[in-house]
């Protein structure tokens, strides 16, 4: 058996970490910020792998190991990347409901870490098996840690539709599975493609039925329309600080888990589910950016941009391997953005919510005045989730339109450049409350509010989307 | 390599407004005089370019390049010609007068300087850039400036006003964002690689079809933003709303990114398709010349029927790009400096009025010349201008853009020059009904009349107006050479042919 330590190493890392965060918390019963530093080691070190993995694939490219599993490539290299970012960010904007948790606060980082393990593993899984082991820790870990406050009813009532309705995606998921190794008779990606392209498959019905039961099942995890159902009522009840890196964390995952899949396994098919992703992403696209528009509450906008974000992504990956720098940046873009934009929702409603309707759109009016910081950061990315040049997610539309475009979907990019002005309208909704009302007396949004790590975690967020927005050139260039 | 003028006009408007939101927010007494005197490096930095200008010369001048995102082709390039070097130094100009003229601005000061400058920054970025993703950059970024402008600092209905403005221009601008995409493919296919460099795209082969809808897509977004009649409906309501430093900078500048940008990009990268659309969009321009001024007539608003004489003037700018003649591009360019001026002047004007009677209906005036007779002068001055009374930069661009455009669509130009009168109805009219007469009111007799630092301020622009009317050779010196550029590269592309012109009338070349 090829083992490479290297090429899982930020996985063992993060469950070491995990291991050891709880193990910690038996014996010693330190601080909770014990356990937030010693989690901040783990990430380090897991970054400290990752570049490691980054030297050996630019010097020797990509390799597969552990039996034809594992795949240590460019891309899952950046993927990895973009989860430690998210999954640091995503503790420092849960930090104050972890702290609140008192003693079980070493559960809530362990569980971040054990998560962000899961979904690391998944971007590296080339075996439908070993994809769905990762899936299934990562998942599982965000169930429990979405319903982590014990006494939020509307926690509870989130971690259990997530559970469920997660649960019936990975049903569809395995049964997917099941199918293509019926017709394949593999179960790696590198022995399915390599099977599809030495044999003429006469009735490929099996395997296309099968392919787009893989597909449904990640559409759960990426939130796609038509499976977004949960993702309104997830991120509406879970604890706010946490929601952003649940978002960043599973769409990275599906993605990958996609990318690989797609590109990998099935690339022999792209003609065929081509067409299929392109109705995927429009049908996101359009019911991300409707359904945002109409809504009330900035968790549930937010998970509707989510949705329609989700849809822009797919938009480059129709192009097929040339769309993958793109879809891998609008990733780790998006990926910060939500991060970023929840820290901020956790900072205006407190977290555990100081009370009812805190997320609501007339909670934020004039927050421009009341928590200058805060409304700032939280407009940059709104902004940056728009689209706006000079930010990240202008970059990365720009090259998932632009690999779409190439890819012969023009209808797609269209679509897509017409959503981003509607979307427009509902990312300056809340601009236009935080900064354009005019008497103080209506305000309600609480003064001076984030506490100091969810603040820099709007810091660090604000400046990555600023920083890949005016200059994406090298990690465009690393990924290309 | 010399002192990188072009990316210090862009950087320090940007610069200063960083460096004012640093400041502490309730020192007011600091932040007004440090923005205006900010706001000044810009202006000078323009002089300088006016002054070292090589008149005559077609191409871009002080042009610096600096590559930004290789991979896709990317570079920081900046040129300026004799197009975009008048409107340059109209941009920075009227940014210092706007904001001299912001003393009624209290509420939130610092972000108020700070979105100007911003807002700066990105109109000059728009006029230099020689790179079309560098431009849409510039293009797409000042709406969230000009939103802020007109959203916070606005008067009642602001925030509609201000989403309606930035949902408008936004949809233009998506739909030449996929224009700029399959040019910078069709970049790819035939020069190898990726790019966007406005002068490589100029040698593109393009065929009819693709140009037709490549010069859709990018006289749409143009269109909106001029506004050209039907899509106007965006711009009363912004201009109404938005403080008067936003309504200068708007009426001023941001309409004329519009018909700069069908000047600079759809005329010379499309030629063949803007040789076809020509008669449409002429006749939407003539529409806006009579439809603008129709309804300038029958306001009650002062500032709306300033914000309606826009879309007239605005009209003249069209029609005399789309003339298809030198005269005409000539003209078009001048009007555009020449309505930002006066225009620009007019709702400085109706500011200084507002902020004295609070009141913008004309109904409301009558007899404000016994109190206030500079005032009353200085209005009666700029309309002129705007009227375009001989001897007044108005009339030479009127001039050339209607016997530009008689020599190539008569028809169009006899219409359009009835426009010329309407606008004396309009803005005689309105000088009538709220300067001449007895006083109404008591508070109309009582208007404070002009200071004499606000006399400063509109001191440039009138000396500007009387110059560029008595003497406009030297601006048509830096213009020509460029738009002849524009119109043979046209003639040749398409394989059109200008009519000669009717009369000549103060070529810089004879």
């Amino acid at each position: 058996m090829d083992v490479s330590y290297l090429a899982v190493a930020p996985e063992i890392l993060l469950l070491s970490g995990a291991v050891i965060v709880l193990m910690v918390d038996v014996f010693a019963r330190p601080a909770a910020r014990v356990h937030a530093w010693l989690a901040a080691l783990f990430y380090l070190a897991a970054a400290g792998a990752v570049v490691g993995q980054w030297r050996r694939v630019s010097t020797d490219g990509g390799s597969l190991s552990f039996g034809e599993t594992v795949l240590l490539a460019q891309h899952t290299a950046a993927l990895r990347g973009i989860l430690l970012a998210a999954a640091a960010l995503g503790t420092l904007a849960a930090w104050p409901m972890l702290a609140g948790l008192g003693r079980r606060a070493a559960e809530g980082v362990a569980l971040v870490l054990v998560a962000a393990a899961g979904f690391s593993l998944m971007s590296v899984s080339v075996n439908l098996v070993l994809l769905f082991v990762a899936l299934e820790i990562g998942s599982i870990a965000l169930y429990v840690l979405c319903g982590i406050v014990r006494d939020s009813p509307a926690g509870d009532e989130a971690a259990v539709k997530y559970f469920l309705l997660g649960a019936f995606a990975s049903a569809i998921f395995i049964y997917g599975g099941a199918l293509v190794f019926a017709g394949t008779g593999e179960m790696g990606l590198p022995g399915i493609s390599a099977f599809l392209g030495t044999t003429v498959v006469l009735r490929p019905a099996v395997i296309l039925i099968g392919l787009g039961l893989l597909v449904v099942g990640m559409s759960f995890k990426v939130t796609a329309a038509p499976f977004h159902s949960w993702a309104p009522d997830v991120y509406q009840g879970a604890p706010a600080g946490a929601v952003g890196f649940m978002a960043a964390v599973a769409k990275v995952g599906g993605f990958a888990a996609l990318l690989n899949i797609l590109f990998l396994g099935f690339s022999r098919y792209q003609e065929t589910w081509a067409d299929g992703i392109a109705v995927l992403a429009a049908a996101s696209v359009a019911v991300g950016t409707l359904l945002a528009i109409v809504q009330t509450d900035v968790r549930r906008m937010l998970a509707y941009s989510g949705v329609a974000h989700a849809g822009f992504i797919l938009t480059g990956m129709t192009a097929g391997l040339v769309g993958m720098p793109g879809v891998v940046f609008y990733l780790a873009a998006y990926s910060v953005m939500a991060a970023g934009a929840f820290a901020a929702v956790s900072a205006v409603s407190g977290d555990p919510p100081q009370g009812p309707a805190t997320d609501t759109f007339a909670f934020y009016r004039g927050l421009g005045r009341r928590s200058p910081w805060v409304a700032g950061m939280l407009s940059l990315l709104l902004i940056g989730m728009s689209g706006m040049p000079l930010t990240s997610g202008f970059i990365g539309k720009f090259e998932v339109f632009r690999a779409a475009w190439n890819g012969g979907f023009r209808w797609l990019v269209i679509a897509g450049l017409l959503a981003s002005v509607a979307a427009f309208f509902y990312y300056l909704r809340l601009i236009v409350l935080m900064y354009f009302g005019s008497s103080d007396e209506e305000d309600r949004a609480p003064a001076d509010c984030a506490p100091a790590p969810v603040r820099w975690a709007l810091w660090a967020a604000a400046a990555v989307t600023i920083g890949l927005g005016v200059f994406p050139g090298p990690l465009l260039s690393l990924l290309g | 390599m010399d002192f990188p003028v072009l990316t210090a006009l862009i950087a320090i408007p940007a610069a200063s407004a960083v460096l004012i939101m640093l400041l502490p927010e309730r020192r007011a007494e600091i932040v007004r005089p440090l923005g205006i005197v900010l706001s000044l490096l810009p202006v000078g930095l323009s002089g300088f370019l006016l002054w070292r200008f090589q008149r005559g010369e077609a191409g871009f001048q002080f042009v610096e390049q600096v590559g930004w995102i290789d991979r896709l082709g990317v570079s920081w390039h900046l040129g300026v010609d004799g197009i975009s070097l008048l409107l340059v130094a109209l941009t920075s100009l009227l940014v210092a007068i706007s904001l001299g003229a912001s003393a009624s601005v209290t509420h939130r000061l610092r972000l108020f300087m700070a979105m100007i400058l911003l807002l700066e920054a990105g109109l000059i970025g728009v006029f230099l850039s020689l790179d079309l993703f560098l431009f849409f950059v510039f293009f797409e970024v000042i709406l969230i400036p000009m939103a802020f402008i007109i959203g916070v600092w606005g008067s009642e209905n602001r925030v509609r006003a201000a989403v309606k403005f930035f949902l408008y221009t936004a949809l233009g601008s998506a739909l030449m964002l996929a224009g700029i995409i399959s040019l910078a493919f069709i970049h790819q296919n035939q020069m190898g690689t990726l790019g966007f460099s406005y002068l490589d795209m100029l040698n593109l082969e393009l065929g009819t079809e693709t140009q037709r809808w490549l010069f859709g897509a990018f006289a749409l977004a143009f269109a909106i933003k001029v506004p050209v009649f039907p899509l106007h409906t965006w711009l009363p309501d912004a201009h109404v709303q938005a403080p008067t430093a936003g309504s200068v900078l708007l009426a001023g500048v941001l309409l004329k990114l519009g018909t700069y940008g069908l000047l600079r990009f759809a005329l010379p990268l499309f030629p063949q398709a803007a040789v076809d659309f020509a008669p449409l969009m002429a006749t939407l321009a003539v529409i806006g010349i009579i439809y603008g001024a129709a309804v300038a007539i029958a306001q009650k608003d002062l500032k709306k029927l300033v914000a309606y004489s826009s879309v007239s003037h605005l009209g003249f700018i069209v029609l005399g790009t789309f003339a298809l003649t030198s005269q005409g591009l000539s003209g078009s360019v001048i009007q555009m400096v020449n309505h930002g001026l006066t225009t620009g002047a007019l709702f400085l004007l109706v500011g200084l009025l507002y902020d004295r009677r609070h009141t913008k209906l004309i109904a409301d005036f009558g007899g404000v010349a016994q109190g206030a007779p500079v005032m009353a002068g200085m209005f009666l001055f700029m309309s002129f201008a705007s009227i375009g009374l001989p001897g007044l930069n108005g009339f030479v661009g009127e001039f050339l853009i209607l016997i530009g455009s008689y020599a190539s669509l008569p028809a169009f130009a006899v219409v359009a020059a009835a426009g010329v009168i309407l606008a004396a109805v309009y803005l005689l009219w309105a000088y009538e009904r709220v300067f001449t007469g007895e006083a109404s009111l008591p508070a109309n007799r009582e208007v404070r009349d002009l200071s004499a630092g606000e006399i400063l301020l509109f001191a440039p622009l009138v000396a500007v107006i009387i110059f560029l009317g008595v003497y406009p050779k030297p601006a048509l010196e830096v213009i020509e050479p460029s738009t002849r550029a524009v119109l043979e590269r046209v003639e040749e592309a398409a394989d059109y042919v200008s009519p000669e012109p009717v009369v000549e009338f103060l070529s810089g070349e004879r």
